[in-house]
C-alpha cells in the first residue's frame, strides 16, 4: 500500500511549494495522521483538498487496477502457498527433531537427527510399503486409462442411441460414497472364487492388489472418463480417417494417433488417478491385514509407527515426506509431458 | 490399378439422403473428379469408396472385388484430405511411411520408397521436419508422398488444394496432373471448384442433391450439359437461363422471341415450357458479330454494370426499358437480363442502348418442368453443314 503520508509524484509542485511552510519536517510519522491533514489544507489543488489517505488509495487503484489485481495475487498465492506447504515444512522440523523433545516445536526443530530417515526403513520395512502402493497406484492408473480411453473414444466420437444418458449413469458412479461399497465389496473379496486359486493361492483377493486396484479404478474412472472423452472428441475426423485409410483399424487408430495426439488429457487424467489411488485411505486401510508381504500400502506403512505403548512421530513425520517423493517425481515428470504435449499440436482443421 | 464400380450406391442418414442412386464405372488409369455445390454428397460418395462410410443400399467394387463391407485398410486405396490430415506428432518420414510400417515391410525397403515418393513430390531433404515446420504446400505434398508410398490401386482426394492459397493451388493443380502421368493410377478426385475440375479430369462427374447429373469429358459437360443444372454449374460465370415457351414460329421468351423450326427441338411440342440457355460469351454485341455463322435476331437491351476482369468485360444486360434490378434475383435466371462477355477493347459504357444477337449454334434447350437438356445449338436443319449436332448428352 502507498504510504498516505508520502507525497505523490504528481503533486511535486505543490509538495515543494508546502515545503518552507512545514517547520516540523521531520515529524511526518504521526499516528494521528494530523499532518497529513495539515498537508492537505497546505495543497492548493482544489480536488486534492477532501482527500483522505483511503480515498487517495482508491483514486489511484482505479487509475492503475493492474497494482490491484497484482496485490490480489499476490496475497490469494502466499495464502496458498502457505497453507499447502507450511505442513510440510513442520512435517520436515518433526522428522528431524529426536525421539523425547518432539513437544514445543514451532518453526524449528528441536535438535538435530537426520537419521531418522534412516531409521525409518530400519524400524519397519517401509520401501516395501512404498513399493505395495505404488504398484497398486501405476495398476490402477493403467487400468483407468485403459479402460476409460475405450469409453473416451466411444462418448467423445462416436454417435450411437442413448450416448448422453449413458455418459450420466457413469457419473453417478462417483456420486456413491465409497464407504457404500465397502460391505458388499469386502464380502466379495472375501470369498473364495476357485479360478482365482491358482494366483492368489485361498481363491480369494483379501491381501492382493486386486482388492485394492479393482475398486479403487471403479471409483476414479469417472473421472478419466470425463477428461478423455473432452479430448479425444476434439481430434479432428480427418487424422483418424487419415489413419484407417492408411492401414489401421479404429483400435489402432486410437492407440496411434488420438491417444498420442490428446497427451495433455492423458497425461491429466493419469496423474490424477495416480495421487488419488495412491493417497487413498479407506480401502487401502480396510482390504489388507496390514502386512507388506499381504500388499499393504504406503498407508499401513506410516501407521506401522504406531504401537501400543508409543508413537514414533519423527518416524511417522519422516515416513511420510518418503512417500510423497514418488508423486512429486511424477508430477514434475508428467508436467513435462503435459508442456511437450501441448506445444507438439499443430493440429489443423 | 483398378478400375471402380459403384453400383445403385446410396447412403441415408437419419433425415437426408446424401447419396441417391449413384452408379457409375471409372475406368482403370483414369482420373475422375466429383465436383458439385456444398453438400452435394461428393464428399460421401467418395467415402463410400474408401469404406470410412458405408453405403445404406449399393455395392462398390475395386477392380474384380466386391469391397462394399471391407475395412478401408483392406482396399488398396490412399486418400489425401481437405484438411491434409498430417499426423502432427511424427516428423515427414514417419509421416509417410506410416501405412508401410503397419505393414510387414523390411526397413530398408521402407526407406528406399519413402525416398522415391519424397523425389517424386519433391520433398528431398525434408524429411526430418515436423509438419508444424513446414508451409502449406510442402504439408500438401507430404500428404501426397503419404498417398503414393503404398502404390494404392485407387487414389482418393478430398479437395486436397481448397486450404492452400490461389497462386500455389494452381501450381499444385499442375503437379497433380504430372503425378498423374507418371503414375497411371486411377484418381478420384473431389473439389467444389470448376476450375481443377475442367483442367484436370478424365472425365467430370456433376453431382448435385445426391444425384449424379452427368459424368462425362469436361468439354462435353461444358459443351453438351445433360440438364439445367450442370449448365449452370460449370462455367464461369454462369450460363444465363430465360424461360419462355416454344411458339408456332420459334422460341418466345418474356422479352424477345428466336425464330427456328421447331422441329430442332425434338421430343417438345409447341406450347410446351422450355427455358433458353447461353453462356455470356454466346451473347456478341451486333457490331462485332460479322463471324458469326448463324446470329439471331437483333434483341435490343441496356447496358446496366460492366465489370472489367482485365482479360474480358462482363456486361449485364437489361432486356426491357422497365425492368427492375431486382436485389433478390439471380441476374443468371432473371427473365429480364442477360450477362454478356465482350473484350476489353470493345466499346461500351454504362446506361447505353446497344443490340445484341446469340449464337444459335451454342443456345441451348431445357425443359423448363424437369430440366432436362432437349437441344444444343438451335442451327435449322436445312442449312446445317458444319455446325453441331444437336445431341443429348452421353
Amino acid at each position: 500500500m502507498t504510504d498516505p503520508i508520502s507525497p505523490r509524484d504528481d503533486h511535486s509542485t505543490t509538495a515543494s511549494n508546502a515545503g518552507p511552510t512545514r517547520p516540523d519536517g521531520g515529524n511526518s510519522t504521526r499516528a494521528d495522521g494530523g499532518e497529513t491533514q495539515s498537508r492537505v489544507f497546505l495543497e492548493d489543488g482544489d480536488a486534492e483538498l477532501d482527500r483522505g489517505p483511503l480515498q487517495r488509495w482508491v483514486d489511484d487503484s482505479i487509475k492503475n487496477p493492474d497494482k490491484v489485481y497484482r496485490a490480489m495475487f499476490y496475497t490469494a498465492a502466499i495464502f496458498f502457498l502457505v497453507t499447502t506447504l507450511f505442513p510440510f515444512y513442520w512435517l520436515l522440523m518433526v522428522a528431524l527433531t529426536p525421539e523425547g523433545q518432539l513437544s514445543d516445536i514451532i518453526l524449528t526443530p528441536n535438535g538435530f537427527n537426520p537419521g531418522a530417515f534412516i531409521e525409518v526403513f530400519q524400524t519397519i520395512p517401509f520401501h516395501w510399503y512404498v513399493f505395495n502402493s505404488f504398484v497398486i497406484a501405476t495398476a490402477s492408473t493403467v487400468l483407468v486409462l485403459v479402460v476409460g480411453s475405450l469409453a473416451g473414444y466411444a462418448f467423445g466420437r462416436l454417435e450411437f442411441p442413448a450416448k448422453v444418458p449413458l455418459l450420466l449413469l457413469v457419473l453417478v458412479i462417483s456420486f456413491f460414497p465409497p464407504a457404500a461399497f465397502f460391505i458388499p465389496l469386502n464380502d466379495l473379496f472375501n470369498t473364495s472364487f476357485f479360478i482365482l486359486e491358482p494366483i492368489t493361492g485361498d481363491g480369494t483377493l483379501y491381501n492382493t492388489p486386486g482388492a485394492m486396484v479393482l475398486p479403487l479404478s471403479a471409483i476414479f474412472m469417472p473421472l478419466a472418463i470425463f477428461i478423455l472423452t473432452t479430448f479425444y472428441a476434439q481430434i479432428p475426423d480427418g487424422l483418424e480417417d487419415a489413419a484407417r485409410v492408411e492401414g489401421t483399424t479404429r483400435l489402432g487408430a486410437l492407440f496411434r494417433v488420438i491417444i498420442p495426439l490428446s497427451a495433455p488429457g492423458v497425461a491429466t487424467a493419469g496423474v490424477l488417478t495416480f495421487i488419488a489411488v495412491y493417497n487413498e485411505f479407506f480401502f487401502s486401510f480396510l482390504m489388507t491385514d496390514g502386512q507388506p508381504e499381504s500388499w499393504a500400502p504406503l498407508l499401513e506403512g506410516i501407521l506401522a509407527y504406531q504401537g501400543q505403548y508409543e508413537v514414533l512421530y519423527h518416524l511417522m513425520a519422516a515416513a511420510s515426506i518418503i512417500g510423497v517423493i514418488p508423486v512429486a517425481i511424477l508430477v514434475i515428470v508428467a508436467q513435462e509431458k503435459i508442456v511437450s504435449g501441448l506445444t507438439a499440436g499443430a493440429l489443423k482443421e | 490399378m483398378a478400375q471402380v464400380t459403384l453400383e445403385n450406391v446410396t447412403k441415408r442418414y437419419d433425415d437426408v439422403t446424401a447419396v441417391d442412386d449413384v452408379s457409375m464405372e471409372i475406368e482403370d488409369g483414369e482420373f475422375v473428379t466429383f465436383v458439385g455445390p456444398s453438400g452435394c454428397g461428393k464428399s460421401t460418395t467418395m467415402e463410400t469408396v474408401a469404406g470410412l462410410t458405408k453405403p445404406t443400399e449399393g455395392r462398390v467394387y475395386i477392380g474384380d472385388d466386391d469391397v462394399t463391407t471391407l475395412a478401408p485398410k483392406d482396399r488398396g486405396v490412399a486418400m489425401v484430405f481437405q484438411n491434409i490430415a498430417l499426423f502432427p506428432h511424427m516428423d515427414v518420414y514417419d509421416n509417410i511411411s506410416f501405412g508401410l510400417q503397419l505393414r510387414t515391410y523390411e526397413d530398408e525397403e521402407i526407406e528406399r520408397r519413402v525416398e522415391q515418393a519424397a523425389d517424386i513430390v519433391q520433398l528431398e531433404g525434408m524429411l526430418d521436419r515436423m509438419p508444424d515446420e513446414m508451409s502449406g504446400g510442402q504439408r500438401q505434398r507430404v500428404a501426397i508422398a503419404r498417398a503414393i508410398v503404398r502404390n494404392p490401386d485407387v487414389f482418393l482426394m478430398d479437395e486436397p488444394l481448397a486450404n492452400l492459397d490461389a497462386k500455389l493451388r494452381v501450381h499444385m493443380r499442375t503437379e497433380l496432373q504430372r503425378l498423374h502421368r507418371e503414375l497411371g493410377t486411377t484418381i478420384i478426385y473431389v473439389t467444389h471448384d470448376q476450375a481443377e475440375a475442367m483442367t484436370m479430369s478424365d472425365r467430370i462427374a456433376v453431382l448435385n442433391a445426391g444425384k449424379l447429373q452427368q459424368l462425362a469429358p469436361p468439354l462435353v459437360c461444358y459443351n453438351e450439359p445433360a440438364n439445367r443444372f450442370v449448365a449452370g454449374f460449370i462455367g464461369s460465370p454462369s450460363m444465363n437461363f430465360l424461360e419462355g415457351e416454344l411458339v408456332d414460329d420459334g422460341l418466345e421468351t418474356k422479352n424477345f422471341t428466336i425464330g427456328i423450326d421447331h422441329d430442332v427441338v425434338p421430343g417438345a411440342t409447341i406450347g410446351d415450357a422450355i427455358t433458353l440457355g447461353v453462356r455470356p460469351e454466346d451473347v456478341h454485341l451486333v457490331e462485332y458479330a460479322d463471324s458469326l455463322t448463324d446470329p439471331t435476331d437483333r434483341i435490343s437491351a441496356r447496358t446496366d454494370v460492366l465489370e472489367p476482369m482485365g482479360d474480358e468485360v462482363f456486361v449485364y444486360l437489361l432486356l426491357a426499358d422497365q425492368a427492375e434490378r431486382s436485389m433478390d434475383q439471380d441476374p443468371a435466371s432473371s427473365p429480364n437480363q442477360l450477362l454478356m462477355s465482350v473484350t476489353p477493347d470493345t466499346d461500351i459504357q454504362e446506361e447505353q442502348s446497344v443490340d445484341v444477337v446469340l449464337d444459335r449454334s451454342k443456345i441451348h434447350i431445357f425443359e423448363t418442368a424437369t430440366g432436362k437438356s432437349l437441344a444444343h445449338g438451335i442451327v435449322d436443319r436445312s442449312d446445317q453443314e458444319s455446325g453441331p449436332t444437336a445431341t443429348e448428352a452421353e
